[in-house]
């Protein structure tokens, strides 16, 4: 449990870093010099570890099914809806949807156990706290964002 | 309304990124997945580059090298998330990764660290994180 929460911190704190380096790439570079970029240096380094701690297992794929090898795509759609999005709402507004429907999806596949999560019941209790998460996000973005756009 | 749509998209691609990696990686391993997944979008953008060719590639000289290798952290991302999914599913794992991203890039923000635009943290900031912990509590409780 505090492993796991752990963990989600880690990854939540490198994925601030990542978008602030990825947005820098963007200003000189355009979305999809960038992405690939992004992506390719993914893979190097993804690479690159898997094979200083796995070795020659890294290539051992027997349990591999045909629609793993299309999974890599869905990073590139979501490339593509938050660029439009950003683009056609701002990024404060824009920003604020993502992360809510991203909360309400996991939500969503916890409750149905999609995609061989545990499932875990739908309680109003859980509800309750992803509202109150969402209510956070948009008090941070929203009620956040506007002196600061001004303040820049 | 086309804008809403494209962002609520966005936010559910993401997190069906983070649990089909994590269904996959039952499957074939942590690190195997990431580095599946992270080859097969490389090579899909890159066919989008070759076909819209919207970069201004001479740009990249002026970017610093950091900020180009910056992609690389998604190998701990990925990492990190996925075996958070399995230990604590999908909505705290998701809560937990957007209070860290939220909280350290308005840190980064009001220092102005990495030559970003230097943000003064505002009294809705310190309510919208203290909103958004509170949820995973209540989530845990």
């Amino acid at each position: 449990m505090i492993v796991g929460l752990l963990l989600a911190l880690i990854a939540g704190a490198l994925v601030s870093l990542q978008n602030i380096f990825n947005s820098k790439v963007n200003e000189q570079a355009g979305t999809w010099t960038t992405t690939t970029i992004v992506l390719g240096m993914g893979f190097l380094a993804s690479f690159g570890i898997g094979l200083l701690l796995e070795g020659k297992h890294l290539f051992s794929l027997a349990n591999m099914q045909p629609w793993y090898w299309l999974s890599g795509i869905i990073g590139v759609g979501v490339v593509i809806s938050l660029v439009q999005g950003i683009r056609l709402l701002g990024p404060t507004y824009a920003i604020s949807i993502v992360l809510t429907s991203q909360l309400g999806f996991a939500l969503l596949w916890d409750s149905l156990g999609w995609f061989g999560l545990e499932q875990v019941p739908f309680t109003s209790k859980q509800l309750f706290g992803v509202l109150v998460i969402i209510a956070g996000v948009i008090v941070f973005k929203v009620g956040g964002g506007r002196a600061v756009q001004k303040a820049s | 309304m086309k804008g809403s749509f494209f962002a609520f998209i966005g936010g559910a691609f993401i997190t069906l990124q983070g649990v089909a990696n994590s269904r996959i990686s039952q499957d074939i391993g942590t690190w195997q997945t990431a580095t599946l997944t992270q080859l097969t979008g490389f090579i899909t953008a890159l066919c989008i580059l070759l076909v819209v060719r919207d970069g201004k590639r001479l740009g990249l000289k002026r970017v610093q090298p950091l900020y180009l290798a910056g992609g690389a952290l998604a190998a701990v991302i990925i990492f990190g998330n996925v075996t958070a999914i399995h230990q604590i599913g999908a909505t705290l794992t998701i809560s937990a990764i957007l209070i860290a991203q939220l909280s350290l890039t308005f840190f980064i923000d009001s220092n102005g660290w990495f030559g970003v635009a230097k943000q003064r943290m505002r009294l809705p900031h310190f309510i919208g994180i203290g909103l958004m912990i509170m949820g995973v509590v209540i989530l845990r409780l």
